[in-house]
């Protein structure tokens, strides 16, 4: 391409100045004010609790608090993907409710445990496939398609047991709900696993990338070409599997199912999304910043238990770092 | 009545306004004409209070404005019609009418007997007929146009602005305008008219002001007027600005490529044979051959647009035929589109365009994400070089390929879209006002880009409603009026004043 205009050189000129500069490590690495913002409160909030309790920073509470926010942090990372996508999943925690009942149900009456896994791998799949195609064909908002969905699952998790939980899980306690190598617990290694695939997944395979674009900006994908149904269809889908494990991991630890286990646990993914740096606009976020959000909602759950602070206060004390997390990233 | 003096307006780039003056005389209609870019619509948000004057004053009534606010021009008489309407459309008729100012029988209770009896009042007195409990969203587009004047003279309007009120309306519903123009008219409120229809206007204003590059031209009563003496206004006679293309083009293209626009069906990369579509394209034909950058121009509601939306496949032909490099063509959606080698940069690039989160790299590969994927993993090498290629080729301004596009200028961001296209190996390739809102620099670049894609062989179809703009890089020029092409002009020939009249359907004027 000819070269022959001069406000054209000017910017090139611009241009090569520029490049000079190491702008492009810095861009490439930049460091972001939310997930800096929220790597400071985390480990502030460590280092004032290790001071206040020193029992803090043993081995025993760290593996103690990982493996509380194990199941959490699994369930944050569809939450994630659904997040970036601008989409939102409101079923993920009754997902993980009946997932679970299912493969608790199946093995009260005998049926192999790893028969049990894969049907409620299957059914939480399957469950999000419903949401994918539900909001792929639909003009209605993710927010009261999956509400509707919350609802229902809930309801049919109740009526399968019976409103009592399902109280022996078998194999799966001693191996999820137990510890693997150095006592590290088994949900710790599944949820680091996770996260990584998550985030693999968003950085390096088209499809994540379409959720960011998406989530961008809708308008601009499809006039790109991105297949936008096929895309919502595929990411509600991963979602629903991902709380499938979730649902296992909990039955796991918990060695029980109930129907109601899962309640306000897909606020509580939203929330440490959110906090983490995941907005809700979406286009936005990643694993590891969620992640980060799933941490310091368990960090500071652990410390102020450890510092004997009420449940009610608790409560406060959570509510007020979900506000000023959103408050900060509306600043940005 | 209003007194615009010596008002001016500077905009990053732009002297939108120049010392303008006018005056409009209190229960007359007034027209504001000029082409797109002459200054209008900056006026018009400066008398609403949109906008403050950088000098100059405005005096309504004796009142010298102190302050631009739309509640201060409101409250002194002065209100906008605009084209897309500020209705609020699930409140009815009344309450639209009324709203934020309806009677009450307390201070929280708002009266919807009395609102209803006010609004009831004032559609009689205007002869308009509509349900007062209809919802606006269930109302035509002329009905709802007639609410909003209801509003405006609900609120005491003593001038009322219409910014191309008959955009929307067919030809029963636009002399319904005109009567109730007319009826406000002889109730002593003015009316400042704003269109491109010189026909309507001579029908309806009483005085004519034109503008042209933010500076006043004339004004005039309108029976001292022809219509083709408007367009030579508009136009202005400034030879150097209609001849300028060959100066910019010069020695950038392959000459054989231009000088001999191969005109011989097999040539033709696309060719559009009795092409239906929409609400208003009728039976249009249209030969693209390899090689050329062609115009599509006309007024807004023309139909230019819908050509790009059906070749997108964003809009269904109702009839016709479309053959893409001599094969039978049609588009389900742009990805079909896309796969078939058809790219629309669409009109607003950083709202429909980018992704403006996302990086240069990643909005290139956006539109080929299969190209570098190996074993289902995207491979961010090849990205990067990718996009570096292109930042390069297409000079795009930018410290890297990672840079996000939102921090981009609006001339690289259109550049980011043409390596798109290319990204996406199109070989039509469709822009719509790809010049709109671009520094004078980065518009020279555009012209250079697409005339260096055309002579690689790729076919060019560009929008716009900027002629002058169409002038300087296109190989040839089509006019579109009323959903029909009415002239068909090789750019060496066409001048800006002839395409102008074409658009408007003005016979030409000596």
């Amino acid at each position: 391409m000819s070269p022959e205009n001069s406000g054209n050189n000017q910017l090139a000129t611009k241009n090569q100045r520029s490049q000079k500069r190491p702008q492009l490590s810095l861009d490439r690495f930049r460091i972001d004010a939310t997930t800096y913002g929220t790597t400071v409160v985390l480990i502030v909030g460590i280092i004032i609790t290790a001071i206040f309790q020193p029992v803090f920073l043993t081995v025993s509470n760290i593996a103690n608090v990982l493996s509380q926010i194990a199941v959490l942090g699994i369930l944050t990372m569809g939450q994630t993907i659904i997040l970036i996508s601008g989409g939102i999943d409101l079923s993920v925690g009754s997902n993980v409710a009946l997932s679970g009942v299912a493969a608790g149900l199946l093995f009260l009456h005998g049926v192999p445990l790893w028969i049990d896994c894969i049907v409620a791998l299957a059914c939480a799949t399957l469950i999000g496939l419903i949401n994918g195609v539900l909001i792929a064909q639909n003009r209605a908002h993710p927010f009261i398609i999956t509400l509707g969905m919350l609802t229902l699952l809930e309801g049919i998790a109740e009526l399968v047991t019976g409103g009592s939980p399902v109280n022996d899980m078998g194999a799966l306690a001693t191996t999820l709900g137990g510890t693997i190598f150095f006592g590290i617990p088994t949900a710790v290694v599944l949820l680091f696993v996770v996260v990584v695939l998550t985030a693999f997944f968003l950085a390096r395979t088209p499809l994540g990338r379409a959720a960011y674009a998406i989530g961008g900006n809708e308008e601009a994908s499809y006039l790109s070409g991105v297949p936008i149904k096929r895309t919502k269809i595929y990411i509600y889908t991963l979602a629903g599997l991902i709380a499938g494990i979730a649902a296992l991991t909990l039955s796991g630890i918990l060695n029980a199912a109930e129907a109601n286990i899962g309640t306000g646990l897909e606020l509580q993914s939203i929330a440490a999304a959110v906090i983490g740096g995941t907005p809700l606009i979406g286009g936005r976020g990643g694993a590891w910043r969620s992640l980060q959000g799933v941490l310091l909602l368990g960090v500071v759950s652990n410390s102020l238990n450890l510092l004997s602070v009420g449940a009610n206060y608790q409560n406060i004390a959570l509510g007020i770092i979900v506000l000023i997390a959103v408050m900060v990233q509306k600043n940005r | 009545m209003l007194k615009v003096e010596n008002v001016s307006k500077q905009f990053p780039g732009v002297q939108a306004l120049s010392s303008v003056s006018l005056e409009v005389n209190s229960g007359r209609i007034h027209a504001l004409v000029g082409e797109n870019g002459a200054g209008k619509s900056t006026l018009v948000k400066i008398i609403s209070g949109a906008q403050p004057p950088d000098s100059g004053r405005i005096i309504f009534n004796e009142v010298v404005f102190e302050e631009y606010s739309p509640a201060y021009a409101s409250a002194h008489g002065i209100s906008v019609v605009y084209q897309r309407q500020q209705l609020v459309p699930m409140l009815s008729v009344a309450e639209n009418i009324l709203l934020g100012e309806q009677p009450r029988r307390s201070r929280f209770l708002i009266d919807r007997s009395e609102t209803y009896r006010i609004a009831g009042e004032l559609l009689n007195r205007l002869r308009v007929d509509v349900d007062l409990r209809k919802k606006v969203i269930e109302l035509t587009p002329a009905q709802q146009q007639e609410i909003a004047i209801a509003k405006a003279l609900y609120r005491q309007a003593k001038l009322i602005i219409l910014d191309e009120p008959t955009a929307a309306l067919g030809p029963s519903q636009i002399e319904r305008l005109f009567e109730l123009v007319r009826d406000l008219c002889s109730h002593g409120i003015s009316v400042l008219y704003i269109s491109h229809h010189l026909e309507e206007i001579f029908r309806l204003a009483d005085r004519i002001t034109i503008l042209r590059d933010g500076k006043h031209v004339t004004t005039q009563a309108t029976t001292n007027l022809t219509q083709g003496a408007v367009v030579n206004l508009m136009a202005g006679h400034d030879p150097q600005r209609v001849n300028g293309p060959e100066t910019i083009r010069a020695g950038m293209v392959d000459p054989d490529v231009r000088r001999n626009p191969i005109r011989s069906e097999e040539c033709a990369l696309l060719e559009i044979r009795g092409l239906t579509a929409g609400p208003v394209l009728r039976n249009i034909h249209l030969i693209v051959p390899k090689g050329q950058v062609v115009g599509v121009t006309g007024i807004l509601g023309s139909g230019t647009h819908d050509i790009a939306q059906v070749l997108f496949g964003l809009m269904q032909p109702v009839r016709g035929e479309i053959r893409l490099s001599g094969a039978s063509y049609t588009a389900r959606n742009p990805r079909s589109a896309i796969a078939r080698g058809v790219f629309l940069v669409p009109e607003n690039p950083s709202r429909d365009g980018v992704v403006a989160r996302m990086s240069i790299a990643q909005n290139i590969t956006l539109v080929d994400l299969p190209a570098i994927t190996r074993l289902g993993i995207l491979q961010l090498k090849e990205e990067s070089a990718t996009a570096r290629k292109y930042v390069s080729m297409l000079r795009i301004a930018a410290p890297s390929a990672v840079r996000e596009v939102a921090k981009l200028s609006g001339g690289n961001q259109q550049k980011v879209l043409l390596a798109k296209a290319l990204q996406a190996k199109a070989q039509l390739l469709i822009l719509e006002e790809p010049t709109q809102g671009v520094d004078v620099n980065a518009k020279e670049e555009i012209h250079r880009i697409v005339q260096e894609l055309a002579a690689t062989g790729k076919a060019v179809l560009v929008i716009s409603t900027d002629i002058r703009d169409l002038l300087l890089f296109t190989d040839r020029i089509l006019v579109l009026r009323e959903g029909q092409i009415v002239d068909d002009l090789p750019a060496g020939v066409a001048d800006y004043t002839q395409i102008l009249n074409l658009t408007l359907g003005v016979e030409e004027a000596e």
